[in-house]
């Protein structure tokens, strides 16, 4: 597989998976931190910190209302995390590997940017529109994982689709998870439980998890056990340890594999390391940080093995003995 | 007997214009006659609603086309009119045959000028036109690429005149595009009208992506094994790349821009994969000579691959088409193809040229510009339809451009009288109206001669309009060929 057509697959599968986030994202703060009361303080601009978007905006978004944080989040093409700039990149790199992905997986990708394209407006101005157009956009990006794992061989560019995949995973929900301890909670202690137990349940919703982690850990939603089943679950596939696992595999199954493995490693060794119950809300931001550290670096190690091998007439000579 | 239709025709029949499907009592032709019977079966708003159904799916599928003005505009979808143009397998096999005659002359043709230039020793072709190509490239003299085939892969370009016979308007011999409009159109129109191929003997244009892998494969340096097989595109931002990525796919090519490709010291081409350099048999190339390699032609590509020629050189890489092979796609040494399969085959050319004025021979230079309101002037080495002069539809200021640029170049410039080319009913709005059509069938030719059943009809959709260049607001439909018994 060539180089240029591997790294392509991955940034296309990481878009993918980041649009669908963010609208999983917005539907869940929409659905459940309304109900907050009003000496708690959630606003909308937290959003931008959990993509990681609060201090480049700023300036563009001075007001930082419910109206321009969606046009940031949906449809602002000067973002490129906005969900209508996500399926916008997904499909120009999807458009220059083609002829590697089945023929339907384009014809998919191509109307699922057509869709946000469409409704991303009338989205970005009211909610009832708004809840609609994510969950469009949810679907119809489930339809293609589900297309990609009926139809496609697990071949290079499967695997190296489930890297960007699952690395894009693993970082939005350790920033989902992180946003929770900088949520300032009102005064009042009954209504500060009853606050972080809303936004708990809202951080369960965003990522799906909120049926398995009762059936797994119980009804009563509470931080250490939250974050703990989030980060570390095994089973649960948006887990930062069922990411982690995912990406073992892909990696096993490429060439040339050890620097990448040494870096995934590295992050599981520090998850696997962690007593999660243990850390207050500094020492776990701390850690979360250290976790998307990790992952960068293995983003890193992924690109210098495959994407920017050095390829040079030394190396072509060389290829000559082996050929 | 005229039979009421429920579907209207506009402005049929027409006078001194041949029309594809209607005679000249506007009645089916009975090619046609068939396709008549089932539009008034399904009645104009079935028609109408499958028209957009067909716009839905192209949308969906992404079938696209690029328009290099349209800034910030990547790709515009491709528009296929549901009308198909059909011809008759009796009458194809003769044009079929044309082709296959035109395509093995020209390669002899190139591989005698790149080598011993006999053509020019007796006097068939003249030196200075040969002087005056901007297409020839000194540095493929002395090759023989194997079968001695230069050109793989042609587009010709043919077009009917008001007495229904096809004229060859063009050769494309560099990268010619478009074959996959052509496979896609009969994908959509099959999804769209499955009875008429269940009641209709069509013949199929599918297995063009196989014979293209058997031409290319054919020219891989290491016989014997499975060949690794790349089509070589600019990007993304190319007008056809669309195709180029459908090609690959279609024959499990891989696709690949300048920068995936290296030479190594041992003149063998090296695709970057994620194992390292991996050894390439054969370029489909669909960039430019020009850009082909910045060691050997223009310096500052950055499409290419430094070293590719001399690996084509060094018989380590076969190339399609071979460097160099666009020196017969030249509009002046298109004057020269009857005399070229005649010097070579000692045949006639059974697929006639248009009537041609050389702007390089006094006499025929003075007749041009004479006669400049009249003709169509092109240049030698154009494509797209751009740089040319349609004299009817011209300015007097326009005319006298040209005239001066005549004068300061004739041998780039050759003109032709203005065809009334054939039309076909093509769905504008609710109703069946004639727009004008031409057709490229593609060649192959490698150890084997190949040519596609029927081609890619392009249509100009502005009324009266004669220029069907998808850049300039063409359209296509898809070509049947079709086993009818003539009435």
């Amino acid at each position: 597989m060539l180089s240029r057509v591997a790294e392509n697959l991955y940034w296309m599968a990481r878009y993918l998976e980041r649009a669908e986030n963010t609208a999983r994202l917005i539907n869940s703060m929409t659905q459940v931190l309304l109900d907050l009361p009003k000496s708690a303080y959630f606003g909308w601009d937290l959003l931008l910190q959990i993509v990681g978007l609060d201090c480049a905006n700023r300036e563009r978004y001075p007001q930082a209302d419910e109206d321009s944080i969606m046009h940031l989040l949906v449809s602002d093409t000067h973002n490129r995390s906005s969900i209508l700039s996500c399926v916008h990149l997904a499909r120009e790199n999807a458009r220059t590997v083609r002829e590697v992905l089945p023929m339907e997986i384009w014809e998919r990708i191509n109307q699922l940017f057509l869709y946000v394209r469409e409704s991303a407006p009338q989205a970005v101005k009211s909610r009832g529109p708004r809840y609609e157009m994510l969950n469009g956009v949810i679907e119809r990006r489930e339809s293609i994982i589900g297309l990609l794992s009926g139809s496609m061989s697990r071949d290079d560019a499967h695997h190296f689709m489930q890297l960007g995949r699952f690395v894009e995973r693993a970082d939005m929900t350790t920033r989902i998870v992180d946003i929770h301890f900088a949520v300032h909670m009102p005064d009042d202690s009954a209504l500060a439980t009853l606050t972080r137990e809303r936004s708990w349940i809202g951080t369960l919703t965003a990522l799906s998890a909120y049926q398995a982690y009762r059936r797994q850990v119980g009804v009563h939603v509470e931080a250490a056990a939250v974050t703990n089943f989030i980060l570390k679950d095994r089973n649960f596939p948006r887990s930062v340890s069922y990411c982690l696992s995912e990406l073992d595999q892909a990696l096993a199954s490429l060439p040339h594999n050890d620097e990448p493995l040494c870096a995934l490693q590295d992050g599981r060794n520090r998850l696997v390391g962690t007593d999660i119950a243990a850390l207050d809300w500094q020492t776990m931001h701390h850690f979360l940080d250290k976790m998307q550290a990790d992952l960068g670096k293995l983003h890193s190690a992924i690109a210098a093995q495959y994407f920017h091998l050095h390829h040079t007439k030394a190396a072509a000579d060389a290829a000559v003995h082996n050929d | 007997m005229g039979k009421e239709r429920s579907i209207e025709l506009e402005d049929f029949p027409q006078a001194g214009i041949y029309d594809e499907l209607l005679d000249d009592q506007a009645q089916p032709r009975p090619v046609a006659r068939a396709l008549f019977d089932y539009f008034e079966h399904i009645g104009p708003a079935e028609l109408a609603a499958r028209r957009d159904a067909i716009d839905a799916a192209i949308m969906g599928m992404g079938i696209t086309f690029t328009v290099y003005s349209d800034a910030g505009n990547i790709d515009r979808t491709w528009p296929l009119d549901i009308v198909p143009r059909i011809i008759s397998s009796r009458e194809w096999s003769r044009v079929e045959e044309g082709l296959k005659q035109r395509l093995t002359a020209l390669n002899l043709f190139i591989n005698d000028l790149y080598n011993q230039q006999r053509i020019i020793k007796d006097g068939v072709f003249p030196l200075e036109v040969l002087a005056g190509s901007k297409n020839f490239r000194p540095q493929c003299r002395g090759m023989t690429p194997p079968f001695g085939a230069w050109a793989h892969i042609c587009g010709t370009d043919l077009v009917r005149d008001k007495d229904g016979t096809f004229y060859v308007l063009e050769d494309n011999l560099r990268v010619p595009s478009g074959v996959s409009y052509m496979l896609e159109n009969r994908q959509l129109i099959k999804r769209l009208f499955p009875e008429l191929f269940k009641s209709n003997d069509i013949l199929p244009v599918d297995d063009y992506p196989v014979r293209l892998y058997d031409t290319l494969a054919a020219l891989s340096p290491r016989p014997g094994e499975r060949p690794e097989i790349v089509v070589l595109t600019p990007g993304i931002y190319n007008s056809a790349y669309f195709e180029h990525s459908y090609l690959a796919q279609k024959m499990g090519a891989t696709l690949v821009e300048g920068s995936d490709l290296i030479t190594g010291d041992d003149d063998c081409v090296y695709m970057k994969t994620i194992s390292g350099l991996s050894r390439v048999d054969v370029v489909y190339r669909r960039v430019d000579d020009d850009f082909l390699d910045p060691e050997v032609f223009r310096k500052d590509s950055a499409l290419g691959v430094p070293g590719l020629m001399r690996a084509w050189r060094a018989g380590k890489v076969g190339i399609a088409n071979a460097p160099g092979a666009g020196v017969a796609d030249d509009k002046v040494v298109y004057t020269f193809v009857p005399k070229i399969i005649k010097y070579y085959l000692g045949e006639d050319a059974i697929l006639p040229n248009v009537p041609s004025w050389l702007c390089m021979y006094d006499d025929q230079r003075d007749h041009v510009l004479a006669n400049l309101d009249k003709l169509v002037v092109k240049p030698a080495n154009e494509s797209g339809g751009y740089g040319m002069l349609i004299g009817p539809r011209s300015t007097p200021e326009e005319r006298t451009t040209f005239a001066e640029l005549i004068r300061a170049n004739p041998r780039n410039y050759m003109a032709q009288p203005t065809l009334a080319l054939s039309t076909a009913p093509t769905l504008i709005d609710d109703k069946l109206a004639p727009r004008h059509l031409d057709l490229r069938p593609f060649v192959l030719q490698s150890d084997k001669l190949y040519a596609t059943t029927g081609g890619l009809t392009r249509v100009a959709l502005r009324k009266g309009s004669l220029v069907v260049n998808s850049s300039q607001g063409g359209g296509s439909k898809d070509t049947w060929i079709i086993n009818v018994e003539e009435a």
